[in-house]
């Protein structure tokens, strides 16, 4: 089982469970608790299991140009783009956040569970050009710092003044003296930054283990379970879950990251090709009593089998079961009545638009900034 | 459980409770169902997972906790006093307790459990 630099912190405090080979915190002490904590105050989040892979040389925006359907390249120096890895038929690789250091480096951060296949993929698309490719996850941690609090939390341990840094953006800077990285961005639906410090891993982690424990006095820590339930209330997909190799971006209600003007690149003659309506789409559910879960049947009220739930729980903001499926398009808009069939009894359930909470009280677009 | 006479407040032990952190969603069945010793009666949901509920004893269900449908955490905060569960008139409860683990045994049990997952 591989360990992350903050291993010994989770071993004292945490329930473990193997999550991609690593051993990881579900949750320290409740898992509600730590969800609520990211949507009111800040939570603090072990995602070192992350892969993180540097493109580096002369044929670096070549390469993303050709790898993936979003504008990267052109983009200016310090952006951060969500973006998708596709087969040549547009089924999703992977989902995936990349940095652009400069012209001719990007980071890209990708699934702990897709690390090899990503890997393989990304090695053969470099092997005809004049780019390395390396692997930093073992040499690096990843936090993130999550919730409307969490530039309070973040800002004693650097000088960069953190308010200046754009969302989906980052720079390059130091926190608690050691180098790192400093994106605002996240999985949470919140404000908040995630943070890759060089040069200290599971083979040297006193540096990351000095700032997670300064990180601690402002926010909570929380597991892979908040994390879970945090990402499936703001509406974000999860690969293996809600994505996978037969869906492609349109299914997956990704169509906004697919760029309207670029040439080709891998997926982009299959998508261009794509001119009928998707045959089912990823869609919201919101239940009045049950909690969802995945492989659960999505029924019309007539009991046409409209699909399946790929990911379900309960969200703790709104004290009711959420899910995410793939319905037909006609059966997609906001407010349908649909059913979910929790142990063989068709419950009442309604189509939902992502997010599931309420944009003005919740997540980084909120207005009311009135923390509880 | 509690036993008072012929009657039993079932609930989760504190081991259950915590293994299963935090609870959220209960699925009861109506008063007046029969339960019988080690048979489902219903099942417990915390944020990742829904586990079965198993009866003690065979018997009536007079009743479940009211407090639940609004309040399921009360089964972490209490699984002994005001997070029990369900109400059971008893049938044959001389005969059943011999099936059933002491404390002690109970005990025993959640650490070999425990050693397990070390």
């Amino acid at each position: 089982m591989k360990r992350t630099s903050l291993y010994d912190f989770h071993r004292k405090n945490a329930k473990l469970i193997d999550f991609a080979g690593y051993d990881m915190p579900i949750w320290y002490t409740s898992m509600t608790e730590e969800h609520m904590a990211v949507r009111n105050r800040a939570g603090m989040f072990d995602v070192s299991h992350m892969g993180r892979v540097n493109v580096l040389g002369p044929d670096a925006s070549k390469f993303v140009e050709h790898m993936f359907p979003s504008d990267i390249a052109n983009q200016s120096d310090g952006k951060c783009v969500y973006t998708l890895m596709l087969k040549a038929d547009a089924g999703i690789i992977d989902d995936l956040i990349v940095l652009k250091m400069t012209d001719s480096h990007y980071l890209l951060v990708i699934n702990a569970a897709n690390h090899e296949k990503d890997l393989d993929h990304i090695r053969k698309h470099a092997s005809n050009l004049d780019v390395d490719i390396d692997d930093v996850t073992e040499s690096t941690t990843m936090i993130a710092v999550q919730g409307p609090s969490a530039i309070d939390a973040l800002q004693p341990l650097t000088t960069t003044p953190l308010a200046a840094v754009k969302r989906f953006t980052h720079v390059s800077s130091e926190i608690n003296g050691c180098r790192a990285i400093l994106a605002r961005t996240g999985y949470t639906g919140e404000d908040g930054f995630e943070v890759i410090l060089h040069d200290t891993g599971a083979e040297n982690p006193r540096k990351a283990l000095a700032i997670w424990d300064r990180l601690g006095s402002a926010a909570r820590p929380c597991g892979l379970g908040a994390r879970d339930t945090l990402r499936l209330e703001a509406g974000l997909p999860l690969y293996g879950s809600d994505l996978d190799e037969t869906t492609n971006p349109i299914e997956a209600d990704l169509r906004w990251v697919i760029s309207k003007t670029k040439g080709s690149y891998v997926g982009s003659s299959s998508l261009l090709n794509r001119t009928l309506p998707p045959r089912r789409i990823r869609r919201g559910i919101t239940l009045d009593s049950g909690i969802p879960r995945r492989g659960f049947k999505v029924l019309d009220g007539s009991g046409r089998d409209l699909g399946s739930v790929t990911s379900g729980t309960f969200s703790p903001v709104l004290k009711k079961g959420i899910a995410m499926a793939y319905v037909p398009p006609d059966s997609s808009q906001v407010g349908e009545e649909v059913e979910v069939v929790v142990r063989e009894v068709p419950l009442a359930a309604r189509i939902t638009k992502f997010p599931f909470y309420d944009s003005s009280t919740y997540g980084w677009k909120r207005t009311n900034r009135n923390t509880i | 459980m509690k036993i008072t006479g012929n009657t039993a407040k079932i609930g989760v032990t504190d081991y259950a409770a915590k293994t299963l952190n935090d609870v959220v969603y209960l699925t009861l069945p109506p008063a007046g169902q029969e339960v019988k010793q080690f048979d489902s009666f219903g099942t417990v949901e915390s944020i990742k997972a829904v586990s079965e509920l198993y009866s003690p004893f065979t018997g009536t269900m007079t009743r479940s906790n009211p407090e639940l449908a609004n309040h399921p955490e009360l089964v972490n905060i209490s699984p002994y006093e005001s997070g029990w569960i369900i109400e059971v008139s008893l049938k044959r409860l001389d005969e059943e307790k011999k099936n059933l683990l002491t404390p002690a045994q109970y005990k025993e049990l959640v650490k070999s459990l425990a050693q397990e997952h070390h």
